[in-house]
């Protein structure tokens, strides 16, 4: 489950027929083009084209499709990079294709029906909707295709061979952690604490904060939870939750950003305010910029995905079972730990685990 | 020039001329132009607002809340002011959040390199302000070539702008801010009393619009294009050229809007204008101006900006579930519609 901040709110916002209308061919001219121009996504623009060769498959290379959320987030970005690296080193074609910007099943099922059409392989998706997406996945397993699920998953994950994620709510008991040793938690003594999240709906959100409040019932009774906001995504917004929070509670001694957009706005309103090192902040999702400020040590600690890791395991075991026909060794599902990233971190973690931008 | 369509929808009139039945409606006619001057009912409003927030919690009236529903309306007011303008003339422009973003972004470019060669603050954010407002003023003469010569209505034509400027801003930036400008927040912070000092170039920006929209020619012009523009042209105004300078007056104003929010945040983020067009619309709405065009107030649009963000931080400060800020907008644009239809002498909004 990943956390749809910044480049899924275009989807939930806007109509599917905007960008019909408007922006569908800019867009994929801008992707296509900013792709060929980098070397590593070249190859994968390649392989697109020689995929009908290869798919048919008589004594080719096996083609891996990987159909993602949204091309454009950094998230995917890394996982892309993941994918990349797998397929390489095992020797099988990769098509890599998604919406550029939107992380919605209006966009996504035309491309997967695509991507099916050319016989793949093996089908790797990130559904952006249960429901929306099993009939997709239903296909392809009627057609003989393997499919993977990587991130999120279909309402029925019966007959797919492996679905691979990260734990939120593990990230969320890990950011509780984080915010008591930076506000070094003693008991007995009471911690005013918010939380910005992004809206009410998102999963990855509600996964997050329920680990992140249950970590803090069964740990830490000083820490009170005195208000959540929502900032649809927005950074302004997340920026004025903050300040208005801090306005209202002179005594805040921690905020917990449950995603990019509110580690961008609470980042911002502690450095205006003079407030960094005072009011313990952890972030969520290690974007350069978010490791830039925990370097600031304006976050007190970041938790980041492992996208690039989720995207090698899905190619991994996608080709694994496509070689041997076999599910042993294959786990069914597999959930990857989130990371804690401090300002003390190793610079090797911190270059590890910081989302790539291209 | 003959532009009485101008002159008089802006003053509120005070009675309906010709009232078919006068003693039965005198106390009708009262209401009626209480209910007319709707500066008067937001400022009402505006004051209940803020009193009821007050009762709630008592910080409200604090001036570290003030500055933070300021420092909000900045950013948000830039864009009605623009809207204020298209709306007036008849026209509508859902691409201002859109081209905020982009703009913010594609200046959050050109002022990486330099703070990373550590520039002056103030060289860095004086070539910041000229690329965004160059970028807003370029989607605007995109807006205005759209509806000029592909003859786009400007509903589809900023409908696209919007969708365009929303994802070439994802596409450029990979879905992240661009910079941690550390330095531009703090240098945008200081403050004048008890305000940051960005609070006052807005300040001058509004009032050299109010004087613009209302006092000068080419106020009347706008006002004379959104009542009737057969007569507009017929009384020889330049409409086409009207019309692009209308727009890229809207898309600079957004542009310098991103640049507010890149002050703000240290950053140009792809999302940071995302939805602000239905707050910009719902400012000047709320403000009384008219969709048909034609009609409205600066200082409407600036009391329906400033209602909108005290809504917004009131919510948040008196800790009530934020999804009501949507339900409590919702309401206000509802009220302000019924208002204008209310109103003698209207047309229905």
């Amino acid at each position: 489950m990943r956390d749809r901040s910044s480049v899924c709110s275009i989807g939930a916002r806007r109509k599917a027929t905007l960008l019909v209308l408007a922006s569908a061919g800019v867009l994929a001219a801008c992707s296509s083009s900013s792709h060929s121009s980098s070397p590593s996504t070249a190859s994968s623009g390649g392989s697109t084209a020689t995929s009908a060769a290869g798919a048919s498959g008589s004594g080719g290379k096996l083609t891996i499709a990987f159909n993602m959320g949204a091309e454009a987030d950094p998230f995917f970005i890394a996982m892309n990079q993941g994918a990349e690296a797998e397929a390489k080193s095992l020797g099988v074609n990769l098509i890599w294709q998604g919406d550029p910007s939107q992380y919605s099943p209006a966009t996504q099922i035309p491309i997967v029906d695509q991507l099916l059409a050319e016989h793949p392989s093996a089908l790797i998706i990130s559904p952006t909707d249960p429901d929306a997406l099993q009939p997709a996945v239903n296909q392809a397993i009627a057609q003989g295709i393997p499919v993977v699920n990587v991130d999120t998953h279909v309402t029925d994950l019966s007959k797919v061979l492996s679905f691979i994620t990260g734990d939120n709510q593990q990230g969320g008991a890990a950011a509780a952690d984080a915010m008591a040793a930076a506000m070094h938690y003693t008991a007995g003594q009471t911690y005013q604490v918010v939380v910005g999240a992004s809206s009410a709906t998102t999963t990855t959100n509600t996964a997050r904060l329920a680990g992140f409040k249950a970590e803090i019932a069964a740990k830490y009774p000083g820490i009170k939870v005195m208000a959540e906001a929502y900032s649809q995504s927005q950074p302004a917004v997340a920026n004025t939750n903050v300040n208005n929070w801090l306005t209202e509670y002179p005594n805040l001694k921690g905020i917990f950003a449950i995603d990019g957009t509110n580690a961008s706005g609470a980042a911002a309103a502690l450095q205006a305010r003079n407030l960094v090192g005072k009011v313990a902040l952890v972030g969520y999702d290690a974007y350069s910029t978010n490791v830039a400020l925990l370097q600031k040590n304006v976050f007190a600690a970041l938790i980041a995905q492992n996208p690039t890791e989720e995207g090698k395991l899905a190619v991994q075991y996608a080709v694994q079972y496509l070689n041997t026909k076999s599910t042993s060794g294959i786990p069914h599902e597999q959930t990857l730990p989130n990371i804690v990233l401090t300002p003390n971190s190793s610079a090797a973690d911190l270059a590890q685990y910081t989302y790539p931008t291209a | 020039m003959t532009m009485t369509p101008a002159s008089t929808e802006g003053q509120g009139r005070a009675a309906p001329a010709a009232d078919p039945n006068p003693p039965a409606t005198e106390p009708r006619d009262w209401a009626r132009s209480i209910l007319g001057n709707q500066q008067f009912l937001l400022l009402v409003a505006l004051g209940a607002l803020i009193l009821y927030f007050y009762s709630k919690r008592s910080v409200f009236l604090s001036s570290g809340e003030m500055a933070n529903i300021l420092d909000d309306f900045c950013s948000l007011i830039l864009l009605a002011v623009g809207e204020t303008f298209v709306i007036v003339s008849g026209g509508i422009d859902l691409s201002v959040g859109s081209t905020a973003s982009f703009a913010g972004v594609i200046g959050a470019f050109s002022m990486r390199g330099m703070v990373s060669h550590n520039d002056s603050e103030a060289l860095v954010l004086v070539v910041g302000t000229i690329v965004c407002a160059a970028v807003g003023a370029g989607v605007g003469l995109v807006n205005a070539a759209l509806i000029n010569w592909l003859r786009l209505v400007p509903f589809v034509a900023t409908l696209a702008t919007l969708g365009a400027g929303a994802g070439m801003a994802i596409v450029l930036s990979h879905g992240i801010p661009i910079g941690d400008d550390t330095r531009a927040i703090i240098f945008s912070q200081a403050k004048v009393g008890p305000f940051s000092w960005p609070v006052f170039i807005v300040i001058g920006i509004l009032v050299i619009s109010w004087l613009y929209l209302h006092l000068s020619r080419y106020g009347r012009y706008t006002f004379a294009l959104g009542s009737n523009e057969f007569a507009a042209r017929a009384a020889g105004i330049n409409v086409r050229r009207h019309l692009v300078s209308v727009y890229v007056l809207s898309g600079l104003l957004s542009g310098l809007g991103g640049m507010f929010l890149y002050l703000r945040l240290g950053s140009g983020a792809p999302t940071s204008g995302a939805g602000d067009e239905l707050r910009a619309i719902a400012a000047v709405v709320i403000g009384g101006a008219s969709l048909l065009g034609g009609s409205g107030r600066l200082s409407g649009t600036i009391l329906g900006g400033l209602i909108l963000t005290t809504v917004t931080s009131g919510l948040i400060i008196s800790n009530v579930n934020p999804n009501w800020d949507q339900v409590a907008v919702a309401v206000l644009i509802a009220l302000a519609a019924a208002l204008q239809a209310l109103r003698p002498g209207r047309r229905r909004a």
